[in-house]
């Protein structure tokens, strides 16, 4: 008898912690990009998200194309419950049925976001807008770079790094050279003929942006085909570095959120994603981070307006359709790697 | 009869994990590996093709890829082996008061993280790097030496990072040949290099045959180093593998290399073994 109630006790008393414990501290799992972005992130998003909302928010770092694998590999229960990706692995991840459709009506921000944030059917919608450009050392730089051809200057042999085909930056600056040969997105070739000898030369084909910091402490390059964002924020901690946006247009990024099929707490997702599009929150990570911002409410210091494309810079930017690059990546990667790298 | 199913109760829990944690999951990749990728949609579930494994052999890209692996998995167990034998033999034959000392020098390295180990070598080997920076200071060069993102770097990382697995086998091996062996081979007048390679070097070979299939199965199968010291540029099959699931999403060539890189290794172990047993004389 004894032992039944103790039993009975015990089984009332796991109910009552499992109820409260679901009752109470709702989880969500988001999946960020790291270095300053995850920093960002926190400070601008998570905090007042869990603040209003008394969740809370753990977050699993990678890149993009590890979020959209890790989003394959557990399709429809993914463990991630909002997805930061950029739009390319976006619209792959929507393209083969991953993600849930957003509900505008549950994004009270969105009608304050700009039309060309939005995927075509509504899948993703961009978070920031970032840049594929020019980086330098204004130490050593004294003429700031006006055009992609200035990184071919002999004088900067083996003083500029570019990044690998498999990052934003590498691919999309495939892109830009290629237009600039007049090669069209079926015909890469002229794009990679003319960046075989930058590649050869560069002192590091790097594949993670941060990579980039430590060969500008270090002294080993001059420029780099990089984000201004990350720029900036180097420049924040004492590095001479300056933004200089070539007259053939730099790359536009659109870095996403989505929210990925059967997580079971659509509206918690979406209440994140509301977060990140407010206004107050938006200027926020963009005056951190030095990114531009898809809210058209949002007006930026002079110290970040600086770094992110403004004014004509942003009028040349390239962007590129994600969906013609999601089928194309493979291909030029394939080419890359046979015939740049080797 | 009853001591086999001792035996088969004994292995079963490791049993059990091996199959559940690595056989199984492998065995599901067969079917992906046999599946068309189109970029942009996904993986096609409604069409089977063998193209995957056909481009493993046609394409040049791939040929070149696999034949560095297994050229560097060769290599490296070589370096390792000749490095290794002598601090194996020194440990064992050598002054004991040496032993220990020697023992923990040679495991030192493995208490160090793999990310650690392999970051300290590209801060030696990088272009602005304490190598590259005490030649130039020296006058000795003039540009910085390429040491990494090459074979070079490669080499110099995965010896050191596997070179204690070689030792520790040689060390378990030498400490098995019976010192009256070659003692006798002495008496009758055998020179002592006549009785290294007569008798010591035989002896060991069980544990030469060990360490190399372990240093070579880890060399090739290594992902971290070569990422880090070999970069985007120099590409082996785990990075490549890595990269076709990774960020190409393309699961289907993953797969079907990953399955080239089983089999590869295993007839090269099949047969180096054979190989090895007949020369000590087992077979």
């Amino acid at each position: 008898m004894k032992s039944h109630s103790l039993l009975a006790a015990a089984t009332a008393l796991a109910g009552i912690v499992a109820s409260s414990h679901s009752a109470s501290a709702q989880e969500l799992v988001l999946g960020s990009f790291g270095g300053s972005f995850a920093d960002n992130v926190t400070a601008c998003y998570i905090e007042p998200f869990e603040a209003a909302t008394g969740a809370t928010v753990i977050t699993k770092l990678g890149s993009s194309s590890q979020h959209a694998a890790a989003v394959r590999a557990t399709a429809g229960q993914s463990d991630m419950d909002v997805v930061f990706a950029d739009d390319a692995f976006a619209v792959q991840m929507a393209n083969e049925g991953l993600l849930v459709t957003l509900n505008r009506a549950q994004l009270s921000n969105a009608p304050e976001i700009i039309d060309g944030a939005w995927a075509a059917d509504d899948a993703y919608v961009a978070a920031m807008l970032g840049a594929t450009t020019i980086i330098y050392n204004k130490e050593t730089v004294t003429t700031p770079p006006t055009s992609w051809n200035d990184l071919f200057d002999p004088k900067y042999e083996g003083r500029v790094t570019i990044g690998d085909v498999s990052g934003t930056s590498g691919w999309q600056f495939l892109a830009a050279l290629n237009q600039m040969e007049g090669g069209t997105l079926d015909d890469i070739t002229p794009g990679i003929e003319k960046v075989k000898p930058l590649a050869k030369s560069s002192a590091l084909l790097y594949s993670q942006a941060d990579q980039v910091v430590a060969l500008f402490e270090r002294g080993e390059i001059d420029i780099a085909v990089w984000y201004p964002d990350r720029a900036g924020v180097a420049a924040g901690n004492g590095l001479p570095l300056a933004a200089a946006y070539p007259k053939e247009g730099a790359v536009g990024i659109r870095p996403t959120v989505s929210i990925p099929k059967g997580i079971g707490q659509e509206e918690l997702a979406h209440k994140f994603i509301d977060t990140v599009l407010d206004a107050e929150n938006q200027k926020c990570f963009s005056e951190r981070q030095f990114i531009g911002s898809v809210n058209k409410n949002v007006t930026l210091s002079d110290e970040v307006s600086a770094i992110v494309p403004v004014g004509e810079a942003l009028e040349k930017m390239l962007f590129l359709d994600p969906n013609d690059m999601a089928t194309r990546l493979p291909e030029w990667t394939r080419r890359w790697q046979r015939e740049v790298l080797r | 009869m009853k001591s086999l199913r001792t035996g088969a109760l004994l292995l079963s829990p490791l049993l059990f994990v091996l199959l559940a944690a690595f056989v199984v999951p492998l065995l599901l990749l067969v079917p992906t590996s046999f599946q068309e990728y189109r970029p942009g949609q996904g993986i096609a579930t409604d069409a089977w093709t063998v193209q995957n494994y056909v481009r493993i052999f046609a394409d040049e890209f791939y040929r070149e890829v696999v034949l560095r692996t297994i050229g560097l998995g060769a290599a490296v167990t070589l370096c390792c082996l000749i490095l290794g034998y002598p601090v194996a033999y020194l440990i064992v034959r050598g002054n004991p008061r040496w032993r220990l000392p020697l023992t923990l020098l040679v495991i030192f390295p493995l208490m160090l993280n793999l990310v650690v180990r392999s970051f300290g070598w590209i801060v030696l080997l990088t272009n602005r790097g304490v190598i590259n920076n005490l030649l130039i200071d020296l006058g000795l060069i003039e540009r910085p030496l390429r040491l990494m993102f090459n074979l070079t770097g490669l080499m110099i990382g995965l010896t050191h990072i596997y070179l204690p697995f070689m030792v520790l086998m040689l060390v378990a091996a030498l400490q098995n040949v019976p010192r009256d062996v070659e003692a006798a081979a002495s008496t009758l007048g055998s020179s002592r290099l006549h009785v290294f390679r007569a008798v010591t070097l035989p002896l060991t070979a069980p544990g030469i045959i060990a360490g190399s299939i372990l240093v070579f199965v880890l060399t090739i199968s290594a992902l971290v180093t070569p990422r880090m010291l070999g970069g985007p540029t120099y590409q082996v099959m785990a990075t490549l593998i890595y990269d076709e699931y990774m960020q190409l999403l393309d699961w289907p060539s993953g797969s079907a290399l990953s399955f080239a890189l089983a089999i590869s290794t295993i007839l090269i172990i099949w047969i180096s073994s054979r190989m090895t047993k007949r020369w000590a004389g087992l077979a």
